[in-house]
């Protein structure tokens, strides 16, 4: 019987996601172009906001540095697009380095990510409680910290340019259908995992450490392992956000983004992967399309110290408190009261 | 050579006296209800902006800005709780969530009243004290004499009265407390008011030296974390005796290196603590 239902739903699901699928392919023929770029960086950044959930919303681990692997993911491929940026530092062999074609780039700023995250995760998540949310809340201020330190490489507050040659598309519809590819195959994956008996596991030590443990699946393990995808991802993204936007700067880091990526995934529900993607996309289109122009316009009628952040904050904090459960669940729930 | 010593003892000793208070506040709330607080760095920049309008803006004297501060910081701390923390306390991941969003929402708010300008609770006192050679303002010795007189006080209110035994009954075995008649509810709003007066009473000590800006609450939040890691996650006289072992070094590190290495030096200290001894110095049990 079960099987049955599942199976019917699945076919549900599929149907909505095909749909989903055509409707999100076939932007660029009913929507102008400034929108079209948006669009493509909100692609992007739904895989941070699913990236994100596979860690926190699986596994239960709170990580509140996801922003330092989009960081590392940016960095990476931007120095590895512009290796003159090491000249007179001391890794002044590394300027000689062979530009990698962009494909390359970005797997490599998802994987040196993922290797920061194995070195934070090995000290963090092997412990019980709550270190592994206390360091990674420090993280980013850390990361952020050596863009200024090391202002040479980095470029400081300014960050810099990778060049316009190497942008992932000429054309703004071009760079848009990369970035979807780029999600589709993200999204691909981490759904495959999160379903897989790997999944189970996340969610068994979400539920009850201690009884997982006992029934003999290796915690620490498969923490490390949410935690080594979900970092993989978020620097697959910000390796594809700078060669999107072809700049890189401290931004990348930022804790204004961090907020972004977890209102997005409360809004549509801890541990769902289906909710981040559609909160991923409305949050970050209202951030960046309508909501500070309106904002600014009703603040400059009535004069409250209130921004458009501010307004994010308060969603996030009201959202938390009375539907801790995410959106979409509490209609849901209301509904079938 | 020496002056420098002097200086790092003198100096780091003042620091460390205003972060034990911060710290022993952000412990606490955890040790009784098991609740991180990501706001409670906001508490510190707060109470310490609450007593710049008093003093600047209404003309009140500042002895009695402090304490109005203070008390007022303790109110929106106990607001917070009732508010945000009090409905979730169970969904810990929820906490951690609507906190964080707290404190940014504070600093959002600051910094669009305020501006992204350092401002200064007045001094309590003027005038300078030598120590040896060191000149040492007085005010900062002041602080540290408040300092040192809050953490008694809260000493003595934890291990003497009622109220804070019934405090420290909840922290130690909360389902025993509610059996015994421990109001839990009520002791975790007391433990909220009391672990913000203690970031308040920091903030105003604080700003009394330095120059506070709306972003210094994440700073102030990063150290209690190093500091509370350090002295055990929950044990208030660890977090007392580790805010001076964490002070002493930071001190050390930015008269010796500058200020920009400070974030580094709490990392690094966090994780040579995680790797060592991660249960802290007197850790307690989750």
């Amino acid at each position: 019987m079960m099987r049955l239902a599942d199976r019917s739903l699945d076919i549900n699901k599929m149907i909505v996601i095909a749909v989903a699928f055509v409707l999100a392919a076939t932007i660029p023929f009913y929507v102008p172009d400034a929108f079209v770029y948006l669009i493509g960086l909100t692609f992007l950044f739904i895989i941070l906001a699913v990236s994100w959930d596979v860690m926190v919303g699986y596994t239960g681990q709170v990580n509140l540095g996801h922003t330092v692997f989009v960081g590392i993911g940016a960095y990476t491929a931007a120095l590895l697009q512009v290796p003159s940026r090491f000249q007179g530092s001391s890794l002044e062999f590394l300027t000689s380095m062979p530009q990698p074609p962009i494909f390359i780039s970005i797997i490599a700023g998802g994987v040196a990510a993922a290797i920061i995250g194995l070195g934070i995760g090995i000290i963090t998540l092997r412990l019980k409680g709550y270190y592994f949310a206390l360091v990674t809340a420090v993280l980013p201020l850390v990361f952020m910290q050596t863009t200024f330190v090391w202002s040479g490489i980095f470029g400081g507050e300014e960050g810099f340019s990778i060049g316009l040659e190497r942008v992932l598309a000429e054309t703004v519809v071009g760079r848009f259908y990369a970035a979807f590819i780029i999600m589709v195959i993200s999204l691909a994956i981490m759904l495959y995992v999160v379903n897989s008996s790997l999944g189970l596991k996340f969610k068994a030590i979400r539920e009850d450490q201690e009884a997982a443990e006992a029934a003999g699946i290796d915690t620490v393990k498969y923490k490390l392992v949410a935690f080594i995808i979900s970092s993989f991802f978020g620097g697959i993204a910000g390796a594809a956000m700078i060669h999107y936007r072809i700049t890189v700067s401290p931004d990348v880091y930022g804790i204004p983004l961090m907020l972004l990526i977890i209102l997005a995934t409360v809004i549509g529900g801890l541990g769902t992967i289906y909710g981040s993607i559609i909160g991923g996309f409305l949050i970050y289109l209202a951030k960046y399309w309508w909501l500070r122009e309106i904002i600014d316009k009703v603040m400059q009628a009535v004069h409250l110290p209130i921004n458009d952040e501010v307004i994010l904050y308060i969603i996030l904090i009201i959202i938390g408190v009375a539907m801790p459960g995410g959106v979409y669940q509490e209609i849901k729930k209301r509904i079938k009261r | 050579m020496l002056e420098l010593v002097l200086r790092i003892i003198v100096y780091g000793t003042v620091v460390s006296g205003i972060w034990a208070l911060v710290a022993s506040g952000f412990t606490l709330i955890f040790g009784v209800g098991r609740m991180l607080n990501f706001a409670h760095g906001s508490l510190f920049v707060l109470s310490a902006y609450f007593g710049i309008v008093l003093t600047k803006e209404l003309g009140v004297n500042p002895y009695l800005s402090f304490i109005i501060a203070v008390l007022l910081v303790g109110v929106v701390g106990v607001g917070i709780y009732k508010v945000t923390i009090s409905p979730i306390r169970h969904h810990e991941v929820m906490v951690i969530i609507v906190t964080l969003a707290i404190a940014l929402l504070v600093e959002q708010i600051l910094l669009l009243i305020f501006g992204d300008y350092g401002t200064s609770f007045p001094s309590l006192v003027k005038g300078i004290v030598r120590i040896g050679e060191l000149p040492v303002p007085t005010k900062r010795i002041v602080s540290l004499i408040v300092a040192i007189i809050t953490l008694i006080l809260l000493e003595i209110f934890i291990n003497k009265t009622k109220t804070g035994k019934s405090i420290m009954a909840s922290a130690q075995d909360m389902e025993a407390a509610t059996l015994m008649g421990i109001n839990v509810e009520k002791v975790f709003m007391l433990t909220m008011f009391v672990s913000s007066v203690l970031a308040g009473v920091g903030g105003l000590l604080y700003s009394q030296i330095f120059s506070i800006k709306p972003e210094v609450a994440v700073k102030a939040l990063i150290y209690a974390f190093a500091i509370v890691i350090l002295g055990g996650l929950g044990s208030v006289r660890g977090s007392i005796v580790a805010s001076f072992i964490v002070g002493y070094i930071l001190i050390t590190v930015t008269s010796l290196f500058g200020a920009r290495w400070s974030e580094f030096t709490m990392l690094l200290t966090i994780i040579a603590i995680l790797i060592v001894r991660p249960r802290g110095l007197f850790g307690v049990e989750e």
